[in-house]
Order: structure tokens, then C-alpha cells, then sequence
């Protein structure tokens, strides 16, 4: 048998990284490998490759993945567990099929989710590569696929020069959950309890809501699709495989490719709760009495001349107080909106008042803005309130005190060492 | 939820406003370095405090003495606002309207709280740089607010003379570099002295 052709293409990989290897130790490694040991020729190659290698200590996959040129079988893409698979890196793993989802256009295959113990990443099929078509629940070699990166979330394709096995394993996977505070944009397993359940926003939408556990909150969604069922609110799940999203900087949940078992149990819920202290630095525009749009489930903001974004001229609307401002405790500053009952107790103007004012004083609503403004700038106030997107949405809110125990502990922190 | 999810923080999400910090007028007046953070024209411009702080914006609370209008053409105001430790300068100029109408408005003298950006300048080419607050907001405030922030900004001085002696702080390097003459420990005396007028 003849091994200069495989030798050949072994030492032209190694040639484009800058080592020269001698062709006839190539050759003689092959041999060996092929007719003492009865190695398939492709496998034969891999492995010399792989061992050379090791041997100049080029990372694997590095010189010797790309393009597969070695024809298949020889392609020496790395063999990796999901966890550990980066964008731009070939790669051949095992893994089992946790979802399929519809594909999203004809030029797909097959889209889903795949496996193994130390993770998961979502997949595509392209419809060019002609791959055999996976099932769901079965494991499968995966080899010289690609992983890249669509939108910050990594992805394995599976184009024409990926080779799909079908392995025998029937091990069950039990992901690891994941507190929802860490979860990144991919796939994420959590355990967690339904804390909100909002209005369906589109007509396509089955359920959308709040899911919770002890670090946080997260926004969730669930398509219609056949067999999808909606989530109990105040239930607790064990939901594996949801797709992570994000979309202008917030996390979302995508449970229709997830795995969904409800749970006995409770959970205390952590839904943000913030306590922050510091001076009021700015109110913003928009404060004071504002307008609102009447239409049930809106309750939109209405411009000065009543006019909601969606349902336009509303004459009917209702009278409502905020304060939109800024809170800052001198190392950081807080995005702050104070909800009516927190302006009334703090401003001292009630809603009766601020619509008295609007409707009688030539200035009208800027009178209540101005004398708010007045009221709260420059001063020190602790704020509690849920935290959403760096903004308090607060509920409570008091005063800050002088404490006459603060200030001798400064007293004594001042003049302690000098 | 009453509020709508798309209302609230449709840009906050990666927005970090620069936070107002809490410093001394005798440290404030000592600033002699300003510099850019990033190339970008609109990169935040930062004073150097000597004890080792990046500061762009500044949160001070004190009693408004003097208030002077100034200018025909480009009108604005000028005043001294004056905290335990010395004078603070604060302007506010057409670019401000809404902050000179404040100051315009307010009577001398009065506790006042003052958000605003520090920066220096120089009378003319010979003279040393001198520091002053360009105003974003002011507002009269009552006297327990004034104790608050000497307590607030005594507690931050300190925390900030800590993070120098153990190197920690951000810009500690560039303060030495900056400020060789200055040993920020003379601020523990003078935050000291600030509590003790602070009346129970």
C-alpha cells in the first residue's frame, strides 16, 4: 500500500504553520498504524496528524482542522464536550437531540438543541448539507461541524462537509440548573417559579410572564405551537433547555424547545428587591401629573395633546403622578420612577391637588412638575422598589434622617489616626 | 404591571450616568488636572481629585452667599457657595437656562444643593487654573440637608483617603503623578473639622 499521498497532505498542513517533518517518519507512522494494527486508513491519518500535533503543541483544530482538506474522515477537527465549544472553532462532539424546533426558513434543515453532560448549544442544518435527518431523544457523533456565533449566541452548523452518526447511548442527561442571575444568551436550564403571567402581546403568543427563583427575576415566553401548555402561575419548574435571548441588553426565556416539568415546592422569589439611598440629582421631564390613556390594558403616558402612540386622541384620559428622576449616592447613580402614593407621601401634593393646580394655574401641569421639583431636588432619600433594566420602580420611599450615632462614628473614623 | 414594559428603559439599559461626587470645597479647589476618557468628542471630561478620584460630576450642598449677574450678550450668573471647608464657584449661562432661572430666582443668603460639572480654567495664561462648577441643577434645601451631606461627603473623603493609602483606587497613580506635593491625609483633618461643625 502506498501512504505518500497521506503523507503528502500531512506534511503540507504542517508546512502552512512553518514545521517541516520528515516524510518517510510519516510515512512509517501510517504504516504502522494501518498494517501492524489494521487502523483504517482515514482514522490512521487523524491520529498521526493529531500526535504531530501534540508533539509542536498546536492547540487542536488549530492548523490541521480547517476546510477538512484531507477528504473525509481525516478532517482532525477537535473532539470536544458542548460546554467548551467556541465560535469559530470546527469541532466533532457527541451529544443527544433535547429539542427540535420548526425551522425558520427553507434553507434550513432542521433546527434544535443538542447536548451531553457539561452542556448545551443550539444547531442548524443546513438544507444544503444533505445531513440525515435527527431525531429527538437519540445521541449522535457530530463531526466537523462549525461552531459560530449568530446574534452574541453560539451555534454548531452542520453543513456538507459534516459527517452525522447516529451512537449507540442511552444515558440519561440531568443538566445542571442554573441561578437566574447567571444565565448568558444560548441555552440555559433553571429551576424556577411563575411569578407573573402577562396579557399575551401577539396573537401568536401562547403565554408570556415572569419566571423567578432566589437570585432574580427573568421574562419568559411561549409560542403557540401543537402541544404547547400554558404555565401555572405560582408554580414551581424544573425547565431544561430553554433558549436564552437578548435583545437590547435584557435576557429573555424561549421555553418552546425547553423541557418542562412541573415541580412540588416553593421558592422565594427574589424579584429585585432594591433598597437605595443617595440625593435626588435630577427629575426628568415627563414628571408631575401626567395624563394617561384610557383604553383598557393600555395606560400609556398621553402627550400634551392627549395623544397615546396607539390609540391616538383620547379626551377621556386619566390623571396619574410620577416622578421620573435620578438618584446618586456618589459611586453610582440610580434610574429612579416613583410611582403616585410614593409622590404624594413624599411631595406632600395629593392627586386632587396636582389636577386642582393643572387645571387652574396658568402654568398648568408645569406648576405641579416645578413645585415637585422643588420639593425632592437636592434631597436625601432611600428608595425600595423592584429593580428592572438599572431602573427602581419604587413603592416605598422615606426621608433620609441625620443619625447623631453616624456622626460620631465619622468623628471618631476622622480623627481616629491622625 | 400597569406600566407598559417598553416605557421603562428602552435606553437605560446600557446608559451609566457619570455619578455626582461628594467633595469638599478645599479639596475641589486644589484640582489642577482635567483629562478625557476616550477619544470620542463626546467622551466625559474628568477632573483629577488629589485623593485619587476621576470626578465629572459633583453633588455639593452649602450656603449660597453671593449670586452676581454678569454679561450683556451672553448673560449668566456667577456665585459662591460655601460648604465647612471654603468656597465653591458655580456658574450658569444660556446653555443652562433652567438652572440660571434657579439661581436668578433664589435669595442670599440660603442653603442651596448645587448637581453640576467641575471644570477648570485660567483667567489668562499666566494666572494658575482656577476650578469651577458649571450648574446643572440648584435648588433650596434646609439645613439638615446640609448636615447630611457634610456626614455624606465626610464618609466618601474618607473612603477615598483609605483607597489611596492601600492603592486600590482607581486613579491613585495618575493623583500621585499629578499631585506630588499633596498627601491627601490633610483631608482627614479637614472632613474632621467639617463634623465638628456640624451642631446636634
Amino acid at each position: 500500500m502506498d501512504f505518500s499521498e497521506a503523507a503528502d497532505r500531512i506534511s503540507r498542513k504542517f508546512q502552512k504553520s512553518g514545521q517541516t517533518i520528515d516524510q518517510k517518519k510519516i510515512e512509517g507512522k501510517l504504516r504502522r498504524l494501518i498494517e501492524e494494527f489494521g487502523v483504517q486508513p482515514a482514522e490512521a491519518e487523524r491520529s498521526v496528524t493529531n500526535e504531530l500535533n501534540k508533539e509542536f503543541n498546536i492547540p487542536l483544530g488549530g492548523s490541521g482542522g480547517s476546510a477538512g482538506s484531507g477528504g473525509a474522515g481525516s478532517s482532525g477537527t477537535a473532539e470536544k464536550k458542548i460546554a467548551d465549544a467556541a465560535p469559530g472553532e470546527w469541532v466533532t462532539i457527541e451529544g443527544k437531540i433535547v429539542a427540535l424546533a420548526a425551522p425558520a426558513s427553507p434553507a434550513i434543515a432542521q433546527s434544535g438543541v443538542i447536548a451531553d453532560d457539561s452542556g448545551a448549544i443550539r444547531f442548524v442544518a443546513w438544507a444544503k448539507a444533505n445531513a440525515p435527518a435527527m431525531t429527538q431523544g437519540s445521541w449522535y457523533r457530530i463531526e466537523s461541524a462549525v461552531v459560530d456565533e449568530f446574534k452574541g449566541i453560539a451555534s454548531l452548523k452542520i453543513h456538507s462537509g459534516t459527517t452525522i452518526k447516529e451512537i449507540e447511548e442511552d444515558r440519561a442527561l440531568m443538566p445542571a440548573t442554573t441561578p437566574i442571575s447567571e444565565l448568558r444568551p444560548g441555552i440555559g436550564s433553571i429551576r424556577a417559579k411563575v411569578v407573573q403571567e402577562w396579557d399575551a402581546s401577539h396573537e401568536r403568543m401562547l403565554q408570556s410572564g415572569l419566571l423567578g427563583d432566589e437570585t432574580g427575576t427573568i421574562k419568559f415566553v411561549i409560542w403557540k405551537e401543537p402541544g404547547k401548555e400554558s404555565l401555572a402561575p405560582g408554580s414551581v419548574y424544573n425547565i431544561f433547555y430553554a433558549q436564552v435571548d437578548e435583545y437590547n441588553g435584557r435576557l429573555s426565556l424561549n421555553l418552546n424547545t425547553a423541557m418542562v416539568m412541573q415541580e412540588e415546592g416553593d421558592i422565594a422569589v427574589n424579584g429585585g428587591e432594591a433598597a437605595v439611598s443617595g440625593a435626588i440629582v435630577h427629575v426628568a421631564p415627563g414628571s408631575g401629573i401626567i395624563k394617561r390613556c384610557p383604553v383598557e390594558g393600555c395606560n400609556r403616558a398621553l402627550s400634551r395633546q392627549n395623544y397615546c402612540p396607539v390609540h391616538e386622541i383620547q379626551p377621556k384620559f386619566t390623571y396619574d403622578l410620577r416622578i421620573k428622576g435620578w438618584l446618586d449616592d456618589g459611586e453610582k447613580t440610580h434610574s429612579v420612577l416613583l410611582q403616585r402614593d410614593v409622590v404624594e407621601s413624599l411631595t406632600g401634593i395629593s392627586l386632587d391637588a396636582a389636577k386642582e393646580i393643572a387645571e387652574n394655574n396658568p402654568l398648568g401641569m408645569d406648576e405641579v412638575f416645578l413645585q415637585m421639583r422643588d420639593k425632592v431636588l437636592g434631597r436625601y432619600i432611600t428608595c425600595h422598589g423592584r429593580e428592572i433594566d438599572n431602573r427602581v420602580l419604587v413603592n416605598k420611599c422615606e426621608p433620609v434622617g441625620f443619625e447623631s450615632e453616624k456622626h460620631t462614628a465619622l468623628l471618631n473614623r476622622a480623627g481616629g489616626a491622625s | 404591571m400597569s406600566t407598559p414594559s417598553h416605557e421603562m428603559g428602552r435606553k437605560d439599559a446600557s446608559f451609566e450616568r457619570e455619578p455626582a461626587r461628594r467633595v469638599f470645597a478645599s479639596e475641589l479647589r486644589e484640582c489642577r488636572y482635567q483629562f478625557k476618557d476616550g477619544e470620542d468628542e463626546k467622551s466625559p471630561t474628568f477632573v483629577l481629585l488629589p485623593t485619587g478620584e476621576r470626578c465629572n460630576r459633583v453633588f455639593i450642598v452649602g450656603t449660597l452667599t453671593e449670586k452676581q449677574r454678569q454679561g450683556d450678550q451672553n448673560m449668566f450668573y456667577r456665585g459662591r457657595v460655601v460648604d465647612p471647608t471654603g468656597t465653591f464657584f458655580i456658574m450658569a449661562g444660556s446653555y443652562q437656562p433652567e438652572a440660571m432661572q434657579q439661581l436668578a430666582k433664589i435669595e442670599t443668603p440660603a442653603f442651596v444643593a448645587v448637581i453640576g460639572k467641575p471644570s477648570l480654567y485660567r483667567k489668562d495664561e499666566a494666572s494658575a487654573p482656577m476650578i469651577s462648577i458649571r450648574v446643572e441643577s440648584i435648588n433650596i434645601v434646609d439645613k439638615e440637608t446640609r448636615d447630611l451631606w457634610v456626614l455624606d461627603t465626610a464618609e466618601r473623603t474618607l473612603d477615598r483617603i483609605e483607597a489611596f493609602a492601600e492603592g486600590t483606587g482607581r486613579d491613585v497613580v495618575k493623583a500621585k503623578e499629578q499631585y506630588p506635593t499633596i498627601d491627601p491625609v490633610t483631608y482627614r483633618k479637614i472632613a474632621y473639622d467639617a463634623l465638628s461643625q456640624v451642631k446636634i
